[in-house]
């Protein structure tokens, strides 16, 4: 089965997948590719998309929209936002975001995501005719660490395995630059509903080399919707007591209050009007019957001016990190919904000197490019074997040292995976562990960066203070999450390492949710786990199937006969019900093609690195 | 080093003996690596070049279905690939590593000789009297440095020369290059 693309937006998400060499979106039953991001809680059922966003005034208080903006992120930093869009917080738990739900216990921001994962999957299900592989999926390219953790336990508790998370501007280029195969720099300026992205990136010949990215996850058109909605309730209440204040005033409405409700219908109102504003100079923000009031585009875009221009700094940032120019830049591609605000389209030319281009269809770019990524990673590809992605991460990594200070291992923009290691001694005799506090941002002091999380090394060996040497290395992967081991030098004994996350899910609390997930979704876990080893087998097969068509030659005496034979075994398992059997014969597989498998990795190697130095590294490699 | 999957010993990415992509090494060459000579006068051109080539073999994005294991080495390698590019395109590094084999300074470096650090000392002097001179003196003693680093690799790599003073030349270069930083950076 194809493996999926998934655009996990904070307003809409979408599903794609490549079929016949081509990306396409998914659409729901009524032809829509959009799925809005919107989840409501009633009782045992689950109310995900347009009919829970558009009943939200009705269910204020067990319906939620815009969860991404409170993903990876610590209570104490949320409460502003929870407030603004009227979610009431579980102040009783003080690692991770839990909302309050009317009529059931309390969900946390990464259980609603899971919601709309398991309904974007369902829809890839009933269009594909079976379950599809596995996901890409997208994640603002401004995530850090404990964002993108959030989206990848999401994903886990939806019952998805995640093959990669891909920067959502990345994904838009992507599905450009495949689609026409260009070459040239391009700026990338994703402005959605909550999270604002700026990438520079260099195309050239198949390879997608991403120079810098900058962003903000807290900046979108919900902020316009914000503005708009307060502007709109100041001139209601204003024109409200005008009305008031003649012989009317006994018998009337006396306070209009801000009710939940009257917050979330005012909010549906401003984004309905916000949109009219788009193609009209006026618009009229209908809250209720009787209570309306009219704004026009020039007050909208006072309004909104300061939102936009947040976006400035990062895009000038941006250009510095790449060491380019505006004049530089051959293209400028927008991606997301609020990119349609005449008002952005006017700034990013003003910005970037030039007329940007949105041929593709803003809101469904970056869906079909972390599509045409999952098909990439199937190692069959129509799309081609030549295509090479560089991504950089976006925020430096640093350690907390003595005074509270930051000291970065890994700049930002470096090229991912990327690693780093230092080396930490004891300061009294006798100390068996290590304690290291990981920061991630840009700041000079600790205090102003995030916390990533503590790391406790123990077990060290009882040396004399400042004998120990414990090597620390860093590895950022490449879907941008950090890894940490450690090993004590003298002694060579791996210390252990403790990891706790400053805000998230620990692994309990992960297994609980997907304990809920599965009673609540009615089917058992035998059944997750029998296409869990199914998707595996047949992405074995598949990689094996296109190995051997392409290097046969590669292939030893009789390892063509061994290869063959457990495989068809392993065809006629999947076919069947047993997963022992499956993930038995999958890992048969996988050793009896081991050899065969590193012998082409060998041969690729050795093309590469050859040439008219290969030989002396060659030999210094002990390759030959 | 031992192979991890069949315990002979093994020098390169992948075991002689039995095909399997090892761990990278702790302490990784970065001409070696990118299957370049050891030599300071490199084009950033020749570097990418090689670099795209391996990293396409070896890319994380090529391991996906692939044991955990295959996963894991394409991470660290292509990491080490990353690192290497890095390396060689910079300068600076580039010329650090050759004298002093690792591309980082490490936390003390050389010290600089008191006549330098005096002469430093005359130029903020001069720069309360007169502004932007030092950013004029700062300037000429980059390009001269740069080209006394140019020319002891050229001896170098003429097979004659020895790379002792480097350490030193980066040591003003990067005094000097922090001078011309706007502050705050
Ligand atoms: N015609 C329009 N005029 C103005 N705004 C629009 C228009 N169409 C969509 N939008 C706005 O675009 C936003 C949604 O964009 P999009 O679907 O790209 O966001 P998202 O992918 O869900 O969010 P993010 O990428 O930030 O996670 C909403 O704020 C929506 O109101
Ligand atoms: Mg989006």
């Amino acid at each position: 089965m194809p493996n999926i693309g998934i655009d996990l937006g904070t307003t809409n998400s979408l599903v794609a997948v490549v079929m016949d060499g081509k990306a396409r979106c998914l659409l729901d039953g009524e032809g829509a590719s959009m799925l809005p991001s919107a989840v409501r809680y009633e009782g045992e059922r689950v109310v995900v998309g347009r009919e829970a966003r558009d009943e939200a005034p009705a269910h204020a208080g067990s319906t939620f929209t815009s969860v991404k903006r409170f993903m990876g992120r610590a209570p104490s930093d949320c409460r502003a936002d929870a407030a603004l869009f009227g979610y009431r917080m579980d102040d009783t738990e003080s690692r991770f975001v839990r909302f309050l739900v009317d009529g059931r216990a309390p969900v946390t921001p990464v259980e609603v995501s899971a919601e709309i994962l398991r309904s974007l999957k369902q829809r890839a299900v009933e269009c594909l005719f079976g379950e599809p592989g596995g996901a890409v999926i997208t994640v603002p390219a401004y995530f850090d660490d404990a964002q993108r953790q959030a989206t990848k336990d999401a994903a886990r508790v939806a019952g998805i395995e995640v093959l990669r998370l891909l920067n959502e501007p990345t994904a838009a280029a992507i599905a450009y630059g495949l689609d026409k195969r260009d070459t040239g720099t391009f700026a990338v300026y994703d402005l959605g509903g909550g999270t604002f992205d700026i990438s520079i990136l260099r195309l050239d010949d198949g390879v997608f080399q991403v120079l810098s990215t900058a962003g903000d996850t807290h900046l979108g058109g919900d902020d316009f919707d914000r503005a708009l909605a307060d502007l709109a309730w100041a001139q209601i209440l204003d024109e409200d007591e005008r009305a008031n204040s003649e012989e009317h005033r006994k018998g009337l409405l006396t306070i209009l209050e801000r009710t939940p409700s009257r917050h979330r219908a005012l909010l549906l109102a401003a984004r309905a009007a916000k949109h009219e504003l788009t193609e009209k100079d006026g618009a009229l923000v209908r809250l209720e019957a009787g209570l309306l009031t009219g704004v026009s585009r020039k007050q909208f875009e006072a309004a909104i001016r300061p939102v936009v221009e947040r976006t400035g700094a990062a895009c000038k940032r941006a250009l510095s990190d790449a060491g380019l120019s505006p004049g530089e830049i051959d293209a400028v591609v927008l991606v997301g919904g609020s990119t349609r605000v005449p008002l952005v389209r006017e700034y990013v030319a003003e910005l970037f000197g030039r007329e940007p281009c949105g041929e593709l269809d803003p809101d469904e770019v970056v869906a079909l490019g972390a599509a045409m990524q999952a098909d990439l990673l199937s190692g069959q590809s129509s799309l081609g074997d030549d295509i090479l992605l560089l991504d950089v991460i976006p925020l430096s990594l640093g350690l907390e040292v003595m005074g509270g200070v930051t000291e970065k291992f890994i700049p930002r923009c470096s090229t991912i995976p990327v690693n780093a290691s230092h080396t930490f001694t004891t300061h009294v005799d006798g100390q068996t562990a290590v304690d290291l506090h990981v920061v991630q941002g840009d700041r000079e002091l600790v205090k102003d960066n995030r916390s990533l999380g503590r790391f406790e090394l123990r077990g060290l060996p009882p040396m004399p203070a400042g004998v120990p040497r414990v090597k620390v290395d860093f590895l950022v992967d490449a879907d941008g999450l950090l890894r940490v081991s450690a090993r004590e030098e003298h002694t060579g004994i791996e210390a252990q390492i403790e990891v706790k996350p400053s805000y998230g899910l620990s692994e309990a609390d992960i297994e609980r949710m997907l304990e809920d997930a599965i009673d609540h979704a009615e089917t058992d876990v035998d059944e997750r786990l029998l296409i869990e080893a199914r998707v595996e087998a047949e992405g074995i097969l598949a990689a094996l199937d296109k190995a051997l068509a392409a290097d046969r030659a590669l292939l030893g005496d009789g390892e063509a006969g061994a290869i063959e034979g457990v495989a068809s075994a392993l065809r006629e398992a999947i076919a069947g019900a047993d997963r022992e059997r499956i993930s038995t014969l999958s890992k048969d597989l996988d050793a009896v093609s081991a050899p065969f498998a590193q012998r082409r990795i060998e041969r690729d190697l050795t093309q590469a690195l050859s040439g008219r130095d290969a030989e002396v590294v060659g030999a210094e490699l002990g390759l030959r | 080093m031992t192979c991890h999957a069949c315990h002979e010993p093994v020098g390169g990415p992948v075991c002689v003996g039995c095909g399997a992509l090892q761990a990278p090494p702790v302490d990784p060459d970065p001409f070696a690596i990118l299957g370049l000579s050891r030599r300071y006068h490199l084009a950033p051109t020749e570097v990418e070049a090689r670099y795209l080539k391996v990293a396409r073999t070896i890319h994380p994005d090529k391991f996906v279905s692939r044991p955990s294991r295959d996963k894991q080495a394409a991470l660290q390698w292509t990491a080490a690939v990353n690192e290497a590019r890095r390396t060689l395109k910079d300068p600076v590094a580039r010329a650090r590593y050759l004298a002093t084999g690792s591309a980082r300074q490490d936390e003390r470096g050389p010290s600089l000789d008191g006549a330098f650090l005096q002469q430093m000392f005359e130029w903020r002097e001069a720069e309360e009297e007169a502004p932007g001179s030092m950013a004029a003196h700062a300037v000429a003693l980059q390009v001269e440095l740069e080209a006394e680093i140019d020319q002891i690799f050229s001896r170098w790599e003429g097979g004659g020369g020895a790379l002792d003073a480097v350490p030193d030349r980066l040591a003003r270069l990067k005094y000097v290059t922090g001078l011309l930083r706007p502050a705050g950076e």
